[in-house]
């Protein structure tokens, strides 16, 4: 031991070990009466961690080419070793790193930390996120999907609608007239070197300016006023072992969620990792609705607001940019808003649910009621911040104790302020929410039942591997996670002579194919993930006689489809059987036909080899097998999720305990 | 803030069982960044056996199958050559015996170092410094000296084989040339894999 020390003497000499130890944590004094607001600092740095580790990890395999970058992705979701959990991880962490970001932000606009002496310390944490939204786009850009072409062709636009310099900016920024190979590799740079420097470099400096003006409090008490003869403040406490032994709690918090999102939820139902983008971005086809990832869609929603390109632009900027003045916006004398008057209370719950609803009207299509509602709500926003000064002059606030306060409103309060919240939201979007989805046909997909996904297996080689290919799957996977020999595999399911270890591709070249059918037959890799199984089901079962067709056939749930009903002779030909169809449904946004339905009912005419319950169960075993296809380790995924958090609860346990212990004599 | 009715013990174990759970976990946070750089599906696609269909190789003939991304020999031995491997002294080779059994598979593990004495079949990736030694079956081959009796020459460092790819003494190669793991399949030999091996 004797000679450690001496060692960290020797070290200490020359590089401030212990002084900087002191100063940053061990005799850093932080008020005492935080809550759990203020896990969201150290769980947004948790988060960057995260994001960087993987992030360095995944360069590793990807490939920043636009004729490898999809691929590649799916290569480390498959045959990477477990580099699905390293994917998840980095998508998910971004989406958690905005809910985190959020929170922290709203936790200041609170408490007022923002103002003085903090202003510098809030527009530091302004910048920063400004520059995790600039890498968070870029980085959806890399796996070079429908969502990330498209998103970025909406985004780089943005720049285009800048008078005279426009144009010419928006061909500079994308290196090439279109969106293409040279946006990907410069925005994969920046995304992975530029960014993320940037990033670490900005968050020291908010640490440093942070530590240097002391921790703001739910009471908006500067501690540093109230010393005791040592100079330490009353209300502080020193930072570690307190509330390193706090965070720790509130970092189990935060990993509940997060590793039940990675393990159970990736997609999270299409707001973390979006169903387009699992389809290989395609130039001549925009998705039916564009929505930008959640922690976009505010932003986005008041770019939509405004019926002009340009000042769409301007205000959805502003929207930004007026953060950044937040504080000298605040005139209050006090801080917290625990001591502000009533109208900053209501004005606070205002903004939020304005933020909110903007949110949630950007993940949907456009309509005119919902256009009006994001008009309301965008200025409702805007005042928050403009009329901010006038109300905060005038307005009388609570005195503000000379000592901090251990506790707030309580659990009940808040819990009721948050349903208040959610209501406030959730109504006005109800009556602009819009009804008439499709209705599809369930099926539940089983991926224990082996029989099923080997039967499933056996009709796509034989009835749609002659058109479609699942190039990011290997036979050898497949033959293993199936449960066939290899070598029967290799002899009865593999047509083209492959080796038995590599991709499942097909001999139809996309440019024969596009010659003969008018458009490629798309790969099936992915579909269950683009499409859902539910669709899947119902699409192989709803296809009718109709002479007007090329194929002489055409389909309820994907109308005018441009391929023929491969299983006919199992299924047979269905035909229009009594009663009155619904008719065409139609899109709201895109006024795409969605489904169309000429009759009342589908009576098959012309028998086919199979009863019609044999039938449904061979496309359900085809399903299956497409929804294995679309993630092959989903059964894994949710096990190995399940050990996770149970290691993880059994952590929380002793972090409780060793909190409380640390914290039991400290009121 | 109070510093009195500290549980030192129970603190102590606190801090070592959250450590330790903590450890648990990172040690498990660390296994997809570990198990992510061993070979992947596409690797070890690559890497699997290959078939290689001798029916139409002459005595004598030597036919190079890439497998691994390395050249592997595979030489029809003539009998001729055969009977002159036993004939050479083993004080001229380093390893006679094919005692360093790294170098080849147990059944390789004679003095032709095959499992069929007609077919050799090594990497051809000199032991010495990783080049690919050049084919000279030829007696008293030119330029190799009139005791030549056939085999590998390393033209990189001049490291001399003989017919079933042991080093000659003298050499700067220490060891025989490797023997990969392979079987017989009717007219095919598949390289990469052995009875052994499912």
């Amino acid at each position: 031991m004797n000679w450690l020390l001496g060692l960290l003497g020797w070290v200490d000499k020359r590089i401030p070990i212990i002084s900087t130890w002191e100063k940053h944590l061990s005799k850093y004094y932080a008020p005492k009466n935080f809550n759990a607001w203020y896990f969201f600092g150290s769980l947004a740095m948790l988060v960057l961690v995260n994001q960087l580790l993987t992030g360095v990890w995944l360069t590793m395999f990807y490939e920043p080419t636009e004729e490898g970058a999809f691929a590649s992705v799916e290569y480390i979701m498959r045959d990477v070793q477990l580099g699905w959990v390293i994917r998840y991880m980095h998508s998910t962490g971004a989406s958690a790193f905005f809910a985190v970001v959020y929170l922290h932000m709203l936790r200041g606009m609170m408490y007022g930390s923002y103002q003085k002496p903090r202003e510098l310390l809030w527009l530091i944490g302004m910048v920063i996120y400004v520059v995790l939204m600039a890498e968070a786009f870029m980085g959806y850009v890399l796996p070079w999907g429908q969502m990330s072409l498209w998103g970025a062709k909406v985004i780089i636009s943005l720049f285009g609608t800048i008078p005279i310099i426009g144009g010419d900016l928006q061909t500079w920024i994308q290196g090439d007239f279109v969106i293409a190979g040279a946006t990907l590799t410069r925005f994969f740079s920046l995304h992975v070197i530029a960014m993320p420097l940037v990033l670490i470099m900005l968050v020291f400096v908010h640490i440093v300016a942070l530590h240097e003006v002391g921790s703001n409090n739910p009471d908006g008490i500067e501690i540093k006023k109230n010393k005791d003869e040592n100079g330490i403040p009353k209300d502080g406490i020193p930072f570690h072992p307190y509330y390193s032994v706090h965070d720790i709690v509130g970092i189990c918090y935060f990993l509940f969620i997060f590793i039940a999102i990675i393990f159970f939820a990736p997609e999270m139902g299409g707001y973390f990792l979006e169903a387009p983008n699992f389809e290989h971005a395609n130039f001549l086809k925009t998705p039916d609705h564009i929505a930008p990832v959640w922690y976009f869609t505010p932003f986005y929603s008041m770019l939509r607001a405004v019926p002009d390109p340009f000042w769409g632009f301007v205000v959805m900027g502003a929207g930004i940019v007026v953060l950044f003045f937040l504080p000298w916006l605040d005139r209050s004398g006090v801080k917290s808003i625990r001591y502000k008057g009533m109208i900053s209370k209501v004005a606070l719950i205002a903004f939020i649910v304005s933020f909110l609803i903007l949110g949630v009207l950007g993940t949907w299509a456009p309509s005119e009621g919902r256009a009006l509602l994001a008009v309301t709500a965008t200025i409702v926003y805007f005042m928050y911040f403009l009329a901010m000064p006038f109300w905060t002059s005038f307005e009388k606030t609570k005195p503000v104790p000379e000592r901090v306060v251990m506790k707030g409103i309580g659990t009940v309060k808040f819990l009721g302020l948050v349903v208040l919240i959610l209501v406030l939201t959730a109504l006005p979007l109800k009556a602009v929410a819009a009804g008439g989805a499709v209705h599809l046909d369930h099926m539940q997909v089983n991926l224990d039942d082996k029989a099923s996904l080997q039967s499933g297996a056996q009709i796509f080689t034989n009835y749609c591997m002659g058109c479609h290919s699942t190039k990011y799957a290997r036979y050898q996977r497949v033959a293993d996670d199936l449960g066939i020999p290899r070598d029967l595999y290799e002899e009865h399911l593999v047509f083209d002579g492959s080796k038995i270890g590599s991709l499942m591709e097909i001999a139809m070249t996309e440019e024969n194919a596009k010659a003969w059918f008018g458009v490629a037959p798309p790969d099936l890799t992915l579909v269950a993930r683009v499409r859902s199984p539910d669709w899947l089901y119902t699409y192989m079962r709803s296809f009718y006689r109709d002479d007007t067709r090329p194929f002489g056939v055409n389909n309820k749930t994907f109308p005018n489809v441009g391929m023929p009903h491969m299983l006919v002779d199992l299924q047979g030909l269905q035909e229009c059987g009594p009663g009155a169809g619904a008719g065409k449904t139609l899109d709201t946004l895109s006024g795409d036909v969605m489904l169309d339905d000429p009759c009342g009912s589908l009576e098959v005419k012309t028998k086919g080899s199979m009863s019609t319950e044999e039938y449904d169960k061979a496309v359900f075993d085809l399903v299956n097998f497409l929804a294995y296809m679309g993630e092959p380790i989903q059964d894994d995924r949710k096990r190995i999720g399940i050990y996770a958090l149970l290691l993880l609860l059994l952590f929380s346990v002793f972090a409780y305990l060793l909190n409380r212990e640390y914290w039991k004599g400290i009121h | 803030m109070t510093t009195n009715n500290v549980d030192v013990g129970r603190r102590r174990f606190l801090i070592g069982a959250t450590s330790a759970v903590g450890a648990v976990g990172a040690a498990g946070i660390a296994v997809p960044f570990v198990a992510s750089w061993s070979p992947s599906e596409k690797a070890k696609s690559a890497g699997a056996s290959v078939k290689f269909n001798f029916s139409k190789m002459e005595f004598g003939a030597l036919a190079v199958v890439e497998w691994r991304r390395e050249p592997i020999y595979v030489v029809r031995r003539t009998k001729e050559s055969l009977d002159l491997l036993e004939k050479i002294p083993a004080e001229k080779l380093k390893d006679a015996t094919s005692a360093n059994t790294d170098q080849q598979p147990e059944y390789a593990h004679n003095t032709h170092r095959s499992k069929n004495p007609e077919f050799l079949v090594i990497k051809a990736v000199c032991t010495h410094l990783g080049c690919a030694p050049k084919y000279r079956p030829e007696v008293g081959a030119e330029g190799l000296g009139k005791d030549w009796t056939g085999g590998f020459f390393c033209a990189c460092h001049g490291s001399r084989f003989d017919m079933a790819g042991r080093v000659m003494a003298g050499s700067p190669a220490g060891a025989n040339l490797a023997v990969p793991p392979y079987k017989f399949d009717g007219n095919a030999i598949i390289i990469g894999e052995d009875e052994g091996a499912a």
